[in-house]
């Protein structure tokens, strides 16, 4: 665009800035440090670091000039090769040094493994699935299949460990922003139609828990290439304030299908594709929020009691980033709820039109400080203290999936901001 | 299994039992105590699709662009920088991005080519140069 920058960067921050600038094209763009933090501090305070600031921002707006280059382009395949000498756990030390894994236990990526995994999918191995940000890691399927040795995969999950990431390097779902963020932020991953059987994706009982060896192994695998070959590691480029255990192996289970109720289409169904197809659909999420409710007998009582337990998720982005509420929202309707809605004759709209009702907070209640509350009345006409603001801007803003097996919970799982779910047929 | 695979050290695993759920491209391949192994981080492919303008030698007469993502205080930082370059800096004009173009207030924007739109928009201006703050 031809215009000179000036980026204003705090302490914490200019790590995530430079490797940003780099991933775009820039190796070293003209950045002011300033001490961290910029927000939630008095304006007085901001002031001063401003005046503090200012000869910087001078020198560097008419004296910056470039002098680093971008690293030189090398082939992507074959992947760099070495012989180890020692035992398999000074490798998970070398590699864990090195930053190459994320600290559990792995599987040595020795080439014979490798090529072992390669039988699982009819894609070449030289093959470039795309770059993963924020270090713009070529991710060859060789790369892929080395991780899914590494994370304990079999061949036969390839099709669909390389399906979650085509959904995930799609920049539908800005993979960039969820993983670089100071959210609590994670992957979701949802499997559809008749691969979940194929390799025993778990899709009912304890689905997203431990003990189910594909959805442990693929999610592993996932996390794995992208925090190696994407380099989201803490704590520069990933800002997660806390982190979160499903960065070790995220949020994956399959549509508990045969327990949708009648008339009610599948997940991958309701998102266009057929039945007969297998599905992966990726979402960057928040950590999820769950809905006990062993007590109510007709859907209304249900969903009034999810709406207003859901009610305080507005908090989660809405004040602050209101393309949020632009966002598909996902809620995993356990199935004994669905079942009590549908025997009243509820469709899923319904549910998703009155979860979207009583999911409302008061305008009162957020942060005086937010931007983007012109954009938000211009959406909803004036508000009021009492101004009930929804979740979404539409109903149709909340899709839903049936997830999980017996017992009286759902879950909700809010998005990043600007990550839109992202469905791939699965390959094979 | 993992932690199995890695138990077993120098033994071959084909000495293992294993259990359903294994990992069959591990179970018959032994573990030497020399072993080949790949580079599982890749190569970093980054194409030089920008590039940046020199800057001015001087401010003097120039239009300064301040870019607010919306973060917290960023405005507040970029109004008192333009205060002060009002009054350091002769000639100096100053456009609020958040004034004349509200809706580039956006922190995450998700992708390469929003940014990029909301850059033309404030491009429109003309500005020589822009401050923008990042925050957090």
């Amino acid at each position: 665009m031809g215009l000179p920058t000036v980026t204003i960067a705090t302490t914490d921050f200019v790590g995530l800035a430079e490797i940003t600038a780099m991933s775009e094209g820039v190796p070293d763009a003209p950045i002011v440090v300033v001490p961290h933090p910029m927000g939630m501090i008095p304006e007085a305070e901001i002031q001063k670091k401003a005046e503090n600031a200012f000869a910087g921002i001078l020198k560097t707006a008419t004296q910056w000039k470039p002098s680093a280059k971008l690293p030189e382009m090398k082939p992507a395949y074959p992947a760099g090769r070495f012989t180890f000498r020692g035992s398999v756990e000074e490798l998970n030390s070398l590699f864990f040094t090195k930053g190459w894994s994320l600290g559990l236990p792995f599987v040595p990526p020795t080439p014979d493994r490798v090529n072992e995994m390669l039988k699982g999918t009819s894609l070449a191995p030289d093959y470039v699935i795309g770059k993963v940000p924020p270090r713009m890691g070529a991710l060859t399927v060789e790369l892929v299949a080395a991780h899914a040795v590494m994370a304990g995969c079999k061949p036969e999950y390839m099709p669909v460990l390389i399906s979650a990431l085509r959904a995930m390097l799609d920049p539908r779902a800005n993979w960039r922003g969820a993983t670089t963020t100071t959210g609590t932020t994670s992957l979701l991953v949802i499997v559809n139609g008749p691969i979940v059987r194929e390799i025993g994706i778990a899709s009912s009982q304890g689905a997203a828990g431990a003990q189910h060896h594909a959805n442990a192994s693929i999610g592993y695998a996932l996390n794995l290439i992208a925090q190696v070959v994407g380099g989201a590691k803490t704590p520069s480029p990933k800002k997660s304030t806390l982190g979160t255990p499903a960065n070790f192996v995220p949020w994956i289970f399959g549509e508990n299908e045969d327990r949708l109720p009648e008339g009610w289409e599948p997940f991958h169904v309701k998102r266009g594709f057929n039945k007969t197809d297998s599905v992966v659909t990726v979402m960057a999420i928040y950590p999820p929020v769950e809905n006990i409710d062993h007590w109510s007998v007709t859907p209304e009582e249900h969903l009034t009691w999810w709406g207003h337990l859901a009610t305080p998720l507005v908090s989660i982005g809405g004040p602050c980033w209101i393309s949020q509420m632009d966002q598909i929202h996902l809620v995993g309707i356990g199935p004994e709820h669905a079942q009590l809605v549908a025997d009243a004759g509820w469709t899923v709209e319904h549910y998703g039109r009155a979860f979207w009702e009583k999911a409302r907070l008061p305008f009162s209640a957020w942060p005086k400080g937010c931007p983007n509350v012109d954009l938000l009345i211009k959406k909803l006409g004036s508000l009021g203290p009492d101004t009930p603001v929804p979740i979404t801007f539409s109903p149709d803003h909340i899709q839903t999936l049936i997830a999980g097996g017996a017992g009286k919970h759902s879950h909700y799982f809010a998005p990043f901001p600007s990550c839109f779910p992202v469905s791939v047929k699965v390959e094979k | 299994m993992v932690v199995l695979v890695i138990a077993v050290g120098l033994l071959t695993l084909t000495e293992m039992s294993f259990a359903e759920g294994a990992n069959p491209a591990s179970a018959t391949i032994p573990i030497p105590p020399s072993f080949e192994v790949l580079n599982p981080e890749g190569v970093i492919q980054i194409e030089p699709t920008v590039k940046l303008n020199p800057h001015p030698s001087t401010l003097e007469g120039k239009t300064i662009m301040l870019r607010w993502n919306g973060k917290h205080n960023g405005d507040h930082f970029l109004n008192r920088i333009g205060e002060l370059l009002v009054k350091e800096v002769k000639g100096v004009k100053i456009i609020r991005s958040w004034e004349v173009a509200p809706e580039t207030v956006e922190p995450i924007t998700g992708s390469q080519e929003r940014s990029m739109a909301l850059m033309k928009k404030l491009a429109a201006y003309k500005p020589d140069l822009v401050i923008g703050s990042q925050a957090d």
